[in-house]
């Protein structure tokens, strides 16, 4: 896998988000470094809800941390509106915060049990003063109750609300800033089943009413394709395939694509059950394998795979890019 | 389990109980009686020979008198007034700076964490007991140099706790969320940490105030609490009240201030441990 | 109900009730849980957070905490299995009826080495020599798939990866050989990748063992691969008991319908737009005795807030808590009746996609 490579960057006026050849590592003593994100590329067009998907330790939530700069960056752009954030400090940085929300994967700590869920919600407000953007303390209640939170409960603290009432309010806060991009880095996993969809239905409506650009990282393949237009697909710090949702889950061609997807419990039905056997553990991003970082657990690996990192490169003739030298292609695979 | 949300109704379900008020009831009697002792129909607490030498407590006096016939409940509530200015001084020292360092190392690590850590640890290896002779022998011991000298050896546990509290909260998501929002460190270490942090340290303030009212004690036992006649404090009180002879003749002396100081400590801890509990806000239940 | 002695049942449990008073009243854990388990045979219990599954584990485990207020009867194989722990039996748990938690971490001990652990198990449990259960222990730890168990097996948890840890867990619970595994969640901390080993162990385990398993989950899709039969939990109850075919094809509560369609799937297209469950999951705390889906439920009457409708039809057949069961003449009167008037008996809109509100 391993891809590295930049083709399925698109050359359109609409880019609104591009990160090039990212690279993120953290120092773990002894001068030894994981190597959390190596050389990731990808972009989001105005309006695209771009999904991350992969295991723990692919790297997709490092990726979503170092955008709006939670994270050092350690190589690479991230280039929005003509800025590198990567580049950017101090006063410079923090401006261009409002442009770009989070939101977390654990409700509950995500919200200061210390603070009124009104102040939470307009805590981006009272950073910025009232006439920075479109919402205003005054109009706080309407944004609480376009997100499904009583607005009379507002003097109410986050413990007095349920996980996915604690999400919804998460939600009211990164929208008061009325932000471009939204970073949705596992925002239903830690909810009620029953929940999720409500979740997962509140951001669809929320990125159509206020024209919201979405960064959807999960490990749940389902909620990704059900949420994206386009899906990363990660490994170890690398893309491994990059295409139009539908597309993808369609005719997956790089070989971790297709193990992940028959490993789900309902298999998808383009891959074959046994191709989710795939072999050994998850290699240490500390001391990653040479060439295609996947070629340890691949049913495919060959010699090449051992010596020479794939690169991105097209795959059939629409938006679909794998980094891939053996690439599961046609509509039966080899085995 | 996976952490999930649960709504809770905490807060109106819990009591503090009728222990709490009753330590709570006390605490805030003695430190009334302290602020208002000049003005309560009390006698001079300096006053030699106003009963006889070591009168036993009777109607009269109530807690008795001292061997120089000083009225022993005047001098008690009087000794509150250093006692506890001494443990108030002492601890809000301690907060400012072992609370403001702790903070800062906790929520900048790296670096800043290393020296303030580096000054900690040189704080608690430093005797206790030689740096408090070494400054009351230095300059006055005036009741604002002891308090500072018990202030300064409060700095380091009290900056540990901080630094740990702001630890554990300077991980949570909601910092990172104020910061995506584009809030300034300041604004985080004052709006999102310090409301968490200081509930910790409040309850700790109480118990400080219990170790350095009882650490003046000590002082005055080396002879370096505050000087003069005018200062009576309760450690002071009870040095003067044990001597051997004076325990056997008239244990009253030193029994009075000793029981106040016993019970004053016992409850700051108290109230301390039961408002930590209280407002340790539960965010996962039933 | 009655109790009937069936040979073929390995656990038979009757009406089990659990509860826990706290200072805030209590909290209803458990309401009737009955339910049968044939030697072998794998049981989902299905449910989210506060349904009970996990009580459910907990109380046939005999782990729960003393306040709680149990009630029922819990059969394996004819004896009384609350008996035998106020008796203090010493080799019925970890023997005859092991457990597999969520965090492999609960059950090792992060400062000793796993085969040591193992071993113990062997040797308190069956009195095994020490040379014996190490060596047991050693091929234990190849049975459930981990390589090189020679050299694991003196690995700390520490160096091991999560799906290798829950392998020695797997490895420990299997150790006495025992006739029921309870397995609590054990791939909800996993990766997809990492799960499929694990249910994939278990099933082989299971089938070469004969052993029975409950297998708690709040994934829909893990129970429906990996089961015979499946319970569906909600607030404190079972609410639907049917073999998993029949359940998935043909499902009767209207919850278990509402969760199945809540779910985004693999094969529908992306932006499909999903129907939530409105409302939150029910409190415990003192609950009406009334269905306790009603608030959410589209097909609830007036009928569904007078009692709680019993778990009806006979044990072994397709069993469901409904008036107005999904797929049936009832079940598609109310619906139409409360489509008509716009809302359910609890006065819920009943718009197709409805958004929780306040």
């Amino acid at each position: 896998m391993a891809g590295s490579g930049r083709v399925q960057l698109r050359d359109s006026e609409d880019v609104l988000l591009r990160v090039e050849d990212l690279v993120v590592e953290f120092p773990v003593g002894r001068k030894r470094v994981v190597h959390a994100v190596s050389s990731v590329s990808f972009d989001v067009i105005e309006g695209e809800t771009l999904g991350i998907v992969g295991e723990s330790g692919c790297g997709k939530s490092t990726v979503a941390r170092s955008i709006i700069r939670l994270n050092p960056i350690d190589g690479g752009r991230v280039l929005y509106e003509g800025d590198d954030l990567a580049e950017l400090e101090g006063g410079a940085l923090r401006r261009i915060r409002p442009h770009l929300q989070m939101i977390f994967q654990d409700p509950i700590s995500s919200l200061n049990p210390r603070r009124k869920v009104r102040d939470v919600i307009c805590e981006g407000l009272a950073v910025w003063g009232d006439d920075h953007a479109v919402w205003t303390r005054s109009r706080i209640g309407e944004l609480m109750e376009a997100v499904g939170v009583d607005p009379r409960f507002g003097d109410r603290r986050p413990h007095q609300f349920s996980g996915g009432q604690c999400q919804r309010i998460g939600i009211a806060r990164a929208l008061a800033l009325d932000p471009k991009v939204l970073i949705c880095d596992e925002p239903v996993s830690a909810l009620d089943v029953s929940v999720q969809a409500q979740i997962l239905n509140l951001l669809q409506d929320m990125k159509q009413r206020y024209g919201l650009t979405v960064l959807f990282i999960s490990h749940d393949l389902s909620v990704v394709k059900n949420v994206s237009d386009r899906i990363v697909v990660m490994y170890l710090g690398k893309v491994c395939e990059i295409g139009a949702a539908d597309e993808l889950y369609e005719s997956p061609v790089h070989p971790y694509t297709r193990a992940l997807l028959a490993s789900i419990p309902e298999p998808a039905a383009t891959v074959d059950v046994a191709e989710g056997d795939i072999a050994g553990e998850l290699p240490s991003p500390v001391n990653p394998p040479s060439g295609c970082r996947f070629h340890t657990r691949c049913p495919h690996a060959t010699e090449i795979c051992r010596q020479v990192e794939p690169t991105m490169a097209r795959v059939g003739g629409g938006d679909h890019f794998a980094a891939c030298h053996h690439p599961v292609l046609g509509p039966d695979p080899t085995r | 389990m996976k952490a999930k949300a649960k709504v809770t109704d905490g807060v109106s379900a819990r009591r503090l109980g009728f222990g709490f008020w009753l330590a709570a009831g006390w605490v805030l009697f003695i430190t009334l009686a302290a602020l208002l002792a000049p003005l309560l129909p009390l006698t001079d607490p300096t006053d030699v020979g106003v009963g006889g030498p070591r009168l036993s407590p009777s109607g009269d006096w109530l807690f008795g008198t001292d061997a120089l016939g000083r009225d022993v409940f005047s001098r008690t509530i009087h000794g509150a007034r250093v006692s506890l200015a001494v443990g108030g001084f002492a601890i809000g020292f301690g907060m400012i700076f072992g609370g403001g360092l702790g903070m800062l190392a906790g929520f900048f690590r790296g670096r800043v964490d290393h020296v303030i850590g580096f000054a900690f640890f040189v704080l608690l290896s430093f005797p206790a007991l030689v740096l408090a002779i070494l400054i009351t022998a230095t300059l006055e011991r005036s009741l604002l140099v002891v308090s500072f000298t018990l202030g300064i050896l409060a700095i380091a546990p009290v900056g540990r706790l901080a630094r740990a509290a702001t630890l554990v909260y300077a991980e949570r998501e909601f910092v990172a969320a104020a910061r995506v929002l584009g809030a300034r460190s300041g604004r985080i270490m004052v709006r999102e940490l310090l409301p968490n942090v200081a509930i910790p340290m409040g309850a700790l303030t109480l118990l400080g105030m219990a170790v350095t009212v009882v650490a003046e004690g000590a002082l005055a036992f080396l002879g370096l609490s505050v000087a003069g006649d005018e200062a009576i404090s309760w450690g002071k009180m009870i040095v003067d009240g044990s001597g051997v002879r004076d325990l056997q003749q008239s244990p009253h002396v030193a029994m009075f201030p000793i029981a106040t100081m016993f019970s004053t400590v016992l409850a700051l801890n108290f109230v301390g441990d039961r408002i930590r509990e209280y407002f340790d806000v539960r965010e996962l239940a039933f | 109900m009655k109790t009937i002695e069936t040979p073929r049942s390995l656990l038979e449990v009757r009406d089990l009730q659990v509860r826990f008073p706290t200072s805030r009243g209590t909290v209803h854990a458990l309401d009737k849980v009955s339910f049968d388990l044939r030697p072998g045979q794998a049981l989902g219990i299905v449910g989210e957070s506060g349904s009970g599954k996990s009580v459910t584990a907990r109380t046939l485990m005999n782990l729960l905490p003393r306040t709680a207020q149990v009630s029922g009867e819990v059969l394996y194989e004819g004896k009384d299995v609350r008996a035998l722990a106020a008796a203090g039996a010493k080799h019925f748990w970890g023997v005859e009826m092991t457990m597999v938690f969520q965090d492999p971490m609960t059950s090792l001990n992060p400062v000793k080495k796993v085969g040591e652990q193992i071993a113990e198990t062997l040797r308190y449990h069956l009195g095994r020599g020490r040379r014996d259960a190490w060596a047991e222990a050693t091929e234990l730890l190849g049975q459930v798939g981990i390589p090189e168990p020679a050299q694991r097996v003196t690995q700390y948890p520490h160096e091991l990866s999560g799906g290798l840890r829950q392998r020695v867990v797997i490895a420990m619970a299997l150790a006495c050989r025992p006739r029921l595994l309870i397995a609590d969640e054990p791939t909800t901390a996993v990766d997809v990748t990492v799960q499929k080993h694990l249910l994939d162990l278990l099933d082989r385990l299971r089938a070469e063992r004969e052993m029975a398993m409950i297998l708690i989950t709040h994934d829909l899709g893990v129970a429906k691969g990996r089961t015979d039969d499946v319970a569906v939990m909600y607030g404190g109850r079972i609410v639907e008991l049917a073999d998993t075919v029949s359940l998935f094809s043909d499902m009767r509560h209207p919850y278990t319908e509402a969760l199945m369609r809540s779910i985004p799937r693999i094969d529908d297209p992306s932006h499909h737009r999903l129907d939530p469950i409105p409302g939150r999951p029910p409190g415990l705390m003192e609950p009406p005795q009334r269905c306790t889906f009603a608030a959410r439920c589209r097909y609830a009457r007036p009928d569904c807030l007078e009692a709680v409708p019993e778990l009806g039809g006979m044990v072994g057949l397709h069993r469901f808590s409904c008036n107005h069961p999904v797929g049936t003449e009832r079940g598609r009167a109310a619906l139409a009746t409360n489509r008509a008037a716009g809302i359910n008996a609890t006065g819920l809109p009943m718009t197709e996609t409805i958004e929780e509100v306040g």
